[in-house]
C-alpha cells in the first residue's frame, strides 16, 4: 500500500476509543482510566482521493442509515516490537498520518446496546482513510501540539488540537504493545475530537492536521 | 504468514463468529442472534499445531483477570479475492478446512461486554489464535456440517459436539461475511465454539479435534517461563 512515497504493508490497524473527554461526552460514554482499543480491518482502507463508499446495506436500512465521519492523528510503526516503555515509544514510530474512522453510527449503536462487537459497523470496504503521505517522525517535533481539523463541503465540522487527547503517544504505545506484538507498517489511530457527525452521498470530506497536510475525498452510493 | 501443515497462508484478517451454537449460547446467556456476530482477531495471536499458547502474565498476577478458555472451533480458509458472494456459490471461494482454537481472557472479555467496549483486547493476545495442524482442502470433506468437533484439556474431554449443530452454517456465513467485507486469500473465519468452554492453566495440554481433519495440540505456559 501506498501512501504519498512511502509504501507500507500493515497487518492491522488499531484505533482508540474516547480519547478526546468532549468526544465522550458527545455520546454519554465515561472519560475512560486506560485507553480503549478496538481493531479496522486491511480491507477498509484507502488512500490518496479515491471514494469512500456509502454501503447500501446501510442506505437502503433505516435502521443503519447514518454513516459518520472521524478525523484522527494517526502513527506508523517502524519496526516489530512488544511491551514498550513510554519513554522508548517515539524510536518504534516511522511517522504520522491524517485517517478517517468512517463509522456506521447506527449500526455501532444498535451492536454496542446489545452489548456486541464493534466490529462491522467500522470495517467496511473504504471506511479506513489515510494520507495524503507520511510525515517521518522527525519533521513534527511535538504531535502532541496540532491543529486538526475536518470540514464537509467547506463547512466545518471537527475543530480541535491534538494536545486534547486524553492519552497521548507514549502511553498508546505502552498499553497498546502491553496486550499485542506490533508490526512494521501496522496503524494507530489516536482517537477524534468532538464534531463527529454524518456524511451523505455527494459529500466532500476534506481533513487537515497541521505540518501533516490535507485529504480529499469523495463519498459515494455503492453501484 | 503462516504455515499450517504444507500450506503457507497470508492471511489479511481473522473473522470469528461468536454464539454459533444453541449449547454455547445458553452457557454464555447470550441471545440468540438473527445474523452471524462477528468479530476480529488480529494476525499476531496466530500459532501453529505444537507450539505453546502463552499466558500472559498480565492476566494470570490479575485477579481480575485470571481466567484465559478455550474454544474449539472449526475454521474454513478464502481461497480468492472476492465480495458479495451469494450462498450458492460460496464453495468457489474456499480452499479447505482447519481447526482452531479461539482462546479468550473471559474476565477481561465479560468486563468488556458488561461495560459496552469492543471485544477487541480480551481475544487477540499474543498466540491466543492456534491453527492447524493442517488444511483440509474442500474436496476432501464432502459434508463440513457432520463432522464430530472436540477438546480435551489434559486427556480430559471439555467439549464435545458436532458441526452439525452450527446456528448459521458455512454458505449463510460467507454470503453474510462478503456482503459487508472485501475477503482476501487466505483470510481465516472461525465458524464459533459449541458449549463446554472453561480455562486453562499453565501447565495444561489441549488438544482439540475435527473428524477428518485433525488434532492441534497446544500446550499452556506462563509467558517468561518458555
Amino acid at each position: 500500500m501506498k501512501i504519498g512515497n512511502t509504501d507500507i504493508t500493515p497487518t492491522k490497524i488499531i484505533c482508540l476509543g474516547r480519547n478526546y473527554s468532549e468526544h465522550a461526552k458527545e455520546f454519554n460514554a465515561t472519560v475512560p482510566t486506560e485507553p480503549v482499543f478496538f481493531v479496522k480491518t486491511i480491507n477498509s482502507i484507502i488512500t490518496n482521493g479515491k471514494p469512500i463508499i456509502y454501503p447500501r446495506i446501510l442506505y437502503e436500512n433505516e435502521k443503519f442509515n447514518r454513516v459518520d465521519h472521524e478525523v484522527e492523528l494517526a502513527f506508523i510503526l517502524s519496526k516489530k516490537c512488544k511491551k514498550i516503555s513510554p519513554e522508548n515509544a517515539f524510536d518504534y514510530i516511522q511517522g504520522y498520518s491524517i485517517f478517517l474512522d468512517i463509522t456506521a453510527r447506527k449500526m455501532q449503536i444498535y451492536d454496542r446496546n446489545k452489548n456486541l462487537p464493534w466490529y462491522r459497523s467500522k470495517n467496511f470496504d473504504t471506511f479506513s482513510v489515510i494520507g495524503p503521505q507520511i510525515v517521518p517522525l522527525n519533521e513534527i517535533k511535538d504531535p502532541h501540539n496540532l491543529n486538526i481539523e475536518l470540514q464537509i463541503n467547506e463547512k466545518v465540522k471537527q475543530s480541535s488540537n491534538t494536545k486534547h487527547m486524553i492519552f497521548k503517544i507514549p502511553r498508546i504505545m505502552e498499553y497498546i504493545s502491553s496486550f499485542l506484538t506490533l508490526e512494521r507498517g501496522d496503524i494507530i489511530a489516536t482517537g477524534t475530537p468532538s464534531g463527529v457527525g454524518p456524511i451523505q452521498p455527494g459529500d466532500i470530506v476534506e481533513a487537515s492536521i497541521e505540518k501533516i497536510g490535507k485529504i480529499r475525498h469523495e463519498v459515494i452510493i455503492e453501484e | 504468514m503462516i504455515k499450517i501443515g504444507d500450506i503457507t497462508l497470508k492471511p489479511t484478517k481473522i473473522i470469528c463468529l461468536g454464539t454459533n451454537y444453541m449449547d454455547h449460547i445458553e452457557e454464555t446467556g447470550l441471545g440468540i442472534p438473527k445474523e452471524p456476530l462477528l468479530f476480529p482477531k488480529t494476525l499476531n495471536c496466530l500459532i501453529t499445531n505444537n507450539q505453546p499458547i502463552v499466558y500472559p502474565k498480565y492476566l494470570y498476577n490479575n485477579r481480575r483477570y485470571n481466567r484465559m478458555d478455550f474454544e474449539v472451533e472449526l475454521a474454513f480458509i478464502v481461497k480468492d479475492k472476492c465480495k458479495n458472494i451469494s450462498a450458492e456459490d460460496v464453495y468457489d471461494h474456499i480452499l479447505g478446512y482447519t481447526v482452531f482454537n479461539d482462546v479468550t481472557a473471559r474476565k477481561m472479555q465479560t468486563k468488556d461486554i458488561i461495560s459496552q467496549k469492543p471485544w477487541f483486547r480480551s481475544k487477540s493476545f499474543d498466540t491466543f489464535g492456534p491453527i492447524g495442524p493442517v488444511i483440509k482442502i474442500i474436496d476432501e470433506i464432502r459434508d463440513p456440517h457432520n463432522l464430530d468437533i472436540e477438546l480435551k484439556v489434559n486427556n480430559e474431554i471439555k467439549q464435545s459436539s458436532n458441526t452439525k449443530y452450527l446456528l448459521f452454517k458455512i454458505p449463510e456465513t460467507f454470503e453474510y461475511i462478503t456482503k459487508l467485507f472485501t475477503m482476501e486469500p487466505g483470510d481465516i473465519i472461525a465458524t464459533g465454539t459449541p458449549g463446554g468452554i472453561g480455562p486453562v492453566n499453565p501447565g495444561d495440554l489441549i488438544e482439540a479435534t475435527i473428524e477428518n481433519i485433525g488434532t492441534l495440540t497446544n500446550k499452556v505456559i506462563l509467558e517468561g517461563e518458555e
